[in-house]
């Protein structure tokens, strides 16, 4: 693909975005970005004078950002890095010559950052631009080593003589001051523009009439807005320092100084989590402080992170979160892998957002417990039947050696259950395995007090054995029944004593013992208020032996696979208050393929998952701001400390903030601190902190503003919303909160002001955030309908309140592709791995009658085919003469001889493996003229259209418009 | 001292039990929010009394119906149908897992319970006094 670079307008960067296949442009003065290539500066808004085509903010979605070099950043970015916060990196860099703003296009030299290009080729490259005298700069980013305590002090003179250089005029207060409202905010952008070079940026706010700009699902991919902190707030130069927001994110990146601004704005305040996100290859791994010297305030207990303050000649730390001033620790410059002195600004929870310290035996209650798990396999006729036994149990056997096991401590039982429980004994050095049965469920006992529970290394091949035979054992069981909560019992002793994971598969209600649930799915009361109630735990079973599970540090992870009902709702419960996962396979049937694949794809990836073990989460924040409430799978165990036996990777979490009194600091500091035992048996704290500068200014706090954050918390108290009160007041609350933000936006930040208005105005950045709501009104788990089974509606809530951002936003506002008119390059290898089409709006408008269209929400991929599909494309697809001979429901698609075909393969296992998480989408082919179920399940996945009773986009939009001016003409 | 005196006695005595409680029950949920105290035990310290306090409160109100104490059994009617609603909606057990959240409604109702038992611990005295004082009329 051609650079771009070379037609772009003064003042433009433009920034590869891997995840979306295509340059991303960016106004280098304001930040502004959009998709289309700028012809013209937008809006006619007057471009000061900036350096050009520079390597673009790597916005923090962008997972190799790091691999240009600080150097290089530095050359192109010229003046702007060193006042823009985002780069607080360069603030430390020796600086270029501060008079030359613009070292102008540089010919020859790599103008342009390409992230797929090898490192080496930017790493330690000469700087090409003239005037930048980089010394030592130019290497890997990272920490510079010039930059040393007491050493070079010159240069740290130089650097604040760079930062409040006449070049770049006088620092600016943080918030240039102006009154919101009545057309300013046009006029300002300019002045804005101009600010831009000053000591911190102010946001600028972009309004949007969302009745003219339908939505754009590329946006969806855009960065959130950027943090602009102010200079010198952050005491490292790496791009690391401040939290990727993968990791965490806020709603707000600029928060209100006071509780009344905050309000006045209705945008609400959370924290978005995900402490333990998966890695991909080619990511930046969590740094690890292996010297147990941890730095912690004497007051708060935060931990030593990159926007602390060191003062007294370095001797001691000003804490970001209480202003308490500590003392370093002495071993703290010591460098104990090599024995001599250590250099303090290398050390990564200085340089690091997301860091990781190995604890001392302060931090540990018992010695580090070896990682423990437990199978329950129902073995019941209906779970034979259905092929789950053969299916979990062959899983299980080939992944045997992808369960974590490091250190070969990882323990290892298995339990087979119908309406009675099967233990498996294996004695040390023995290669076979004896059963034991208990009949007796009502009071559990453990046949035997040692060799249930076996160390998977030492009785590797007695487990082979085991698994192999499993099935032939059950295989002609006609036992109808299923004791999970007997079996649950069961495994809660054999934990208990150090902790664990406990791994449920059942295909059944369960009907005996403890936790027994009756059939309660009434399709009488689906759609009406009482509808609530069947996705409440039906049997107090499954709250408080999940509160025993956690206080043994015992997660339990379920998987179902009932084809009838089997109250999802109460067995979710386990999971949510024990950290773990509910993975729901309704009418599993492993003689389909399909079914058999993706749960063993799925199984294998949830045994092969290096889980975070006896786990404790806090959440601190800067003087005036409080955790109020939190969501997401875990249970509260103090007002601020959440407790997670086992933490699976890609779990996300939501938290409320509120602001209790003023804040007077320019920026407030969010920690998280996971305190873990890895499933290798050692004891860490995670730590991840977030830096946000704060504001008083109502047009910066909308501007700020992170829709993905925001639906994703929206998402969360939707569902909890559902379960306190009603689906139908979930639904309500969330349109009034949208209701509530607009018409705070059109009050204070259009001209309009408080009368009825022909548009609905909002700012750019929340743009999405409309098409999000009314997806997330749509949902399965939450939308109004009386067709949808409590299972069905249980499970996906499980997800709406578990998704990271990453795969929440696709499951609330599916991604619609175009194939059979995708350009020449997608579906194509590129330098970036397969190159995606471009995104369609979600409505069937865009359907065509000869087309082949792709959507999916990440949990399931419809391969919809128009009916009058060339028999060319059907042959070349599917390898059949024609649509007639084609047949709807679930597929694997073959890989044919012919470009297309594996184009559209390529395309269709790029967006299975693209995002995090374990899900491995069922594939589903949809006849436009096909059975009417599959059809209308696809279809209700484009949901800007109008269903049944619920509105298209245009249609929200006109009643939000309605409710807008009803509401501000009070 | 007639029958009605001793029900009225013994009126001023759970009262003054329910006080007691009352007070407790206050204690514990301040202890929650300055992390004294966890979710479970408090749970299931405070889920042991809610049933007994709800039954005594309905035995005494069933004896002033059987007495035919019609200021009384007005005054208590409302708290007893309260508590009939909220065990039949399941709503009368503390929940650890939802505690946090639903703290500052606990709150609310026992400072509101606080205060009518205290006044009706002095009524349950008024009366008391006032029906010894018609019998020795
Ligand atoms: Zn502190």
């Amino acid at each position: 693909m051609a650079s771009p670079a070379q037609q772009l307008p003064p003042g433009w960067a433009a920034q590869w975005d891997p995840n979306n296949q295509r340059y991303l442009f960016i106004e280098t003065a304001s930040g502004h970005s959009q998709w289309e290539v700028p012809g013209a500066p937008q809006g006619g808004q007057p471009v000061p004078d900036q350096p050009p085509a520079s390597p673009a903010p790597g916005g923090p979605h962008n997972p190799r950002r790091r691999q240009y070099a600080a150097g290089q950043t530095q050359a192109y970015y010229g003046g702007e890095t060193a006042v823009d916060p985002t780069y607080g990196t360069s603030t430390l860099v020796p600086p270029p010559t501060t008079g030359a703003p613009a070292p102008g296009p540089v010919a020859g030299g790599p103008q342009f950052f390409t992230p797929g290009l090898d490192n080496q080729q930017y790493g330690g490259a000469p700087v090409p631009a003239p005037g930048t005298g980089i010394s030592g700069g130019g290497g890997a980013p990272g920490v510079p080593s010039y930059y040393g305590p007491g050493a070079d002090q010159q240069q740290q003179v130089h650097q604040h003589d760079y930062i409040n250089g006449p070049a770049y005029g006088q620092p600016q207060p943080p918030q240039p001051s102006f009154t919101p409202g009545g057309g300013s905010v046009d006029a300002l952008t300019g002045q804005f523009g101009a600010l831009g070079l000053a000591g911190q940026k102010a946001f600028q706010l972009y309004t949007t009439n969302l009745l003219t700009s339908p939505p754009e699902p590329r946006e969806l991919l855009r960065p959130p807005p950027e943090i602009r902190l102010p200079p010198n707030s952050c005491v490292s130069p790496a791009a690391t320092a401040n939290a990727d927001p993968s990791y965490q994110r806020s709603t707000l990146n600029a928060i209100p100084t006071t509780s009344s601004l905050l309000s006045k704005s209705k945008v609400p305040l959370a924290l978005v989590i995900t402490p333990y996100r998966s890695v991909k290859e080619g990511e930046e791994q969590v740094p690890l402080v292996t010297d147990t010297v941890i730095a912690r305030c004497r007051r708060c207990r935060a931990y030593i992170n990159p926007y602390v303050q060191f003062i007294d000649g370095g001797n001691r730390w000003r804490c970001c979160i209480c202003n308490m001033s500590n003392e370093v620790p002495q071993l703290f410059d010591w460098d104990q892998a090599r024995n001599q002195p250590g250099d303090r600004w290398a050390r990564a929870e200085l340089n690091h957002s997301v860091v990781e310290f190995v604890a001392p035996s302060e931090y540990m209650v018992r010695p580090p417990q070896p990682a423990a798990y437990v199978f329950l396999i129902d073995v019941s006729h209906t779970a034979v039947q259905s092929g789950m036994v053969a299916t979990a149990t062959r899983t299980l056997l080939e992944n045997l050696e992808r369960i974590p096991d490091e250190e070969d401590r990882t323990k290892v039982s298995i339990i087979c259950y119908d309406t009675s429980l099967y233990f498996f004994s294996i004695a040390p050095g023995a290669t076979d395995s004896t059963m034991l049965v208990v009949s007796d469920i009502e009071d559990v006992f453990l046949p035997k007090p040692s060799d249930l529970l076996v160390n998977l290394a030492e009785a590797r091949s007695s487990l082979e054995g085991l698994l192999g035979r499993v099935h032939d054992m059950f295989q002609e069981n006609s036992i109808i029944g299923n004791a999970l909560g007997p079996a649950l019992q069961a495994a809660f002793k054999l934990l208990s004593p150090i902790g664990g994971k406990i791994v449920a598969l059942s295909s059944s209600l369960p009907t005996l013992g403890a936790g027994a649930l009756k059939n309660r799915e009434d399709p009488k009361i689906l759609g009406t208020a009482k509808e609530s109630g069947l996705l409440q735990a039906a049997s107090p079973f499954y709250k408080t032996f999940a509160i025993d599970c956690s206080r043994a540090q015992i997660s339990v992870d379920m998987f179902l696979f009932s084809a009838a009902y089997q109250d999802v709702a109460s067995l979710a419960c386990l999971p949510h208050y024990t950290s773990g996962q509910t993975y729901y396979y309704p009418a599993f049937n492993a003689a389909r393929s399909e079914d058999a694949q993706k749960f063993a794809r799925e199984f294998g990836e949830v045994l092969a998952m290096p889980i975070m073990l006896e786990a404790v989460m806090r959440v601190r924040a800067s003087r005036g701001l409080r955790m109020s409430s939190f969501h997401g799978n875990f249970f509260v165990r103090s007002t601020d400390l959440l407790a997670m036996p086992a933490v699976p990777q890609d779990q996300s979490y939501a938290i409320e903030v509120q602001i209790e009194e003023t804040i007077t600091s320019p920026f407030v500091v969010f920690q998280t601190a996971v305190l873990h035992t890895t499933c290798y048996s050692e004891r860490r704290i995670r730590v991840i902190t977030l830096a946000l500068p704060t504001t008083t200014n109502l047009s910066e706090v909308f501007a700020s503003a992170d829709q993905i954050a925001l639906a994703t918390l929206f998402a969360n108290k939707a569902v909890e919303r559902s379960l306190t009160h009603k689906l139908e007041d979930a639904r309500d609350f969330t349109f009034q909160k949208l209701v509530e933000l607009l018409v705070a936006y059109k009050n204070s930040m259009t001209s309009g002001g408080a009368g009825a208005s022909a548009q609905l105005a909002i700012s750019e950045n929340m743009k999405m955030l409309p098409v999000l709501v009314l997806g997330l009104l749509k949902n399965v788990g939450i939308r109004q309908s009386a067709q949808i089974p409590p299972d069905i509606r249980a499970y996906s809530q499980a997800l709406l309140t578990s998704l990271p951002s990453q795969l929440l936003i696709p499951y609330i506002y599916p991604t619609f592709y175009a194939l059979h008119s995708m350009p020449a390059e997608a579906g194509t290898v590129g330098e970036h791995g397969v190159i995606m089409p471009p995104p369609l709006p979600s409505t069937s408008e865009r359907l065509e009658r000869h087309g082949l269209f792709l959507i999916e929400d990440g949990q399931t991929l419809f391969l919809w085919v128009g009916r009058d599909a060339v028999p060319q494309l059907v042959l070349d697809v599917f390898n059949l003469p024609s649509y007639e001979v084609l047949r709807g429901g679930k597929t694997t698609l073959p890989v044919l001889d012919n470009p297309f075909s594996q184009r559209v393969y390529a395309v269709i296992e790029k967006v299975r493996e693209m995002r995090r998480g374990v899900y491995y989408p069922h594939l589903y082919v949809v006849k436009e003229d096909g059975e009417p179920p599959l059809r209308l399940w696809a279809l209700s996945a484009l949901i800007q259209d109008r269903a049944d009773v619920l509105p298209s986009y245009q249609q929200f939009l006109q009643s939000l418009k309605e409710k807008v001016n009803g509401v501000g003409g009070y | 001292m007639g029958p009605l005196a001793w029900l009225y006695l013994f009126s001023i005595l759970v009262s003054a039990g329910f006080l007691f409680c009352t007070v407790y029950f206050i204690i514990m949920f301040s202890d929650l929010e300055s992390d004294y105290v966890n979710p479970i035990d408090l749970c299931s310290r405070l889920n042991p009394l809610v049933v007994p306090e709800h039954g005594a409160h309905a035995v005494m109100t069933t004896l002033f119906v059987l007495s035919g104490q019609w200021v009384a059994i007005l005054l208590n009617a409302p708290l007893v149908a309260f508590n009939v609603n909220k065990i039949l909606k399941k709503g009368h057990v503390y929940d650890p897992t939802e505690i946090f959240r639903t703290v500052e409604r606990h709150k609310m109702e026992v400072y509101i319970k606080l205060a009518f038992y205290l006044v009706m611990f002095f009524w349950y005295l008024y009366s008391f006094i006032a029906v010894l004082v018609a019998e020795g009329g």
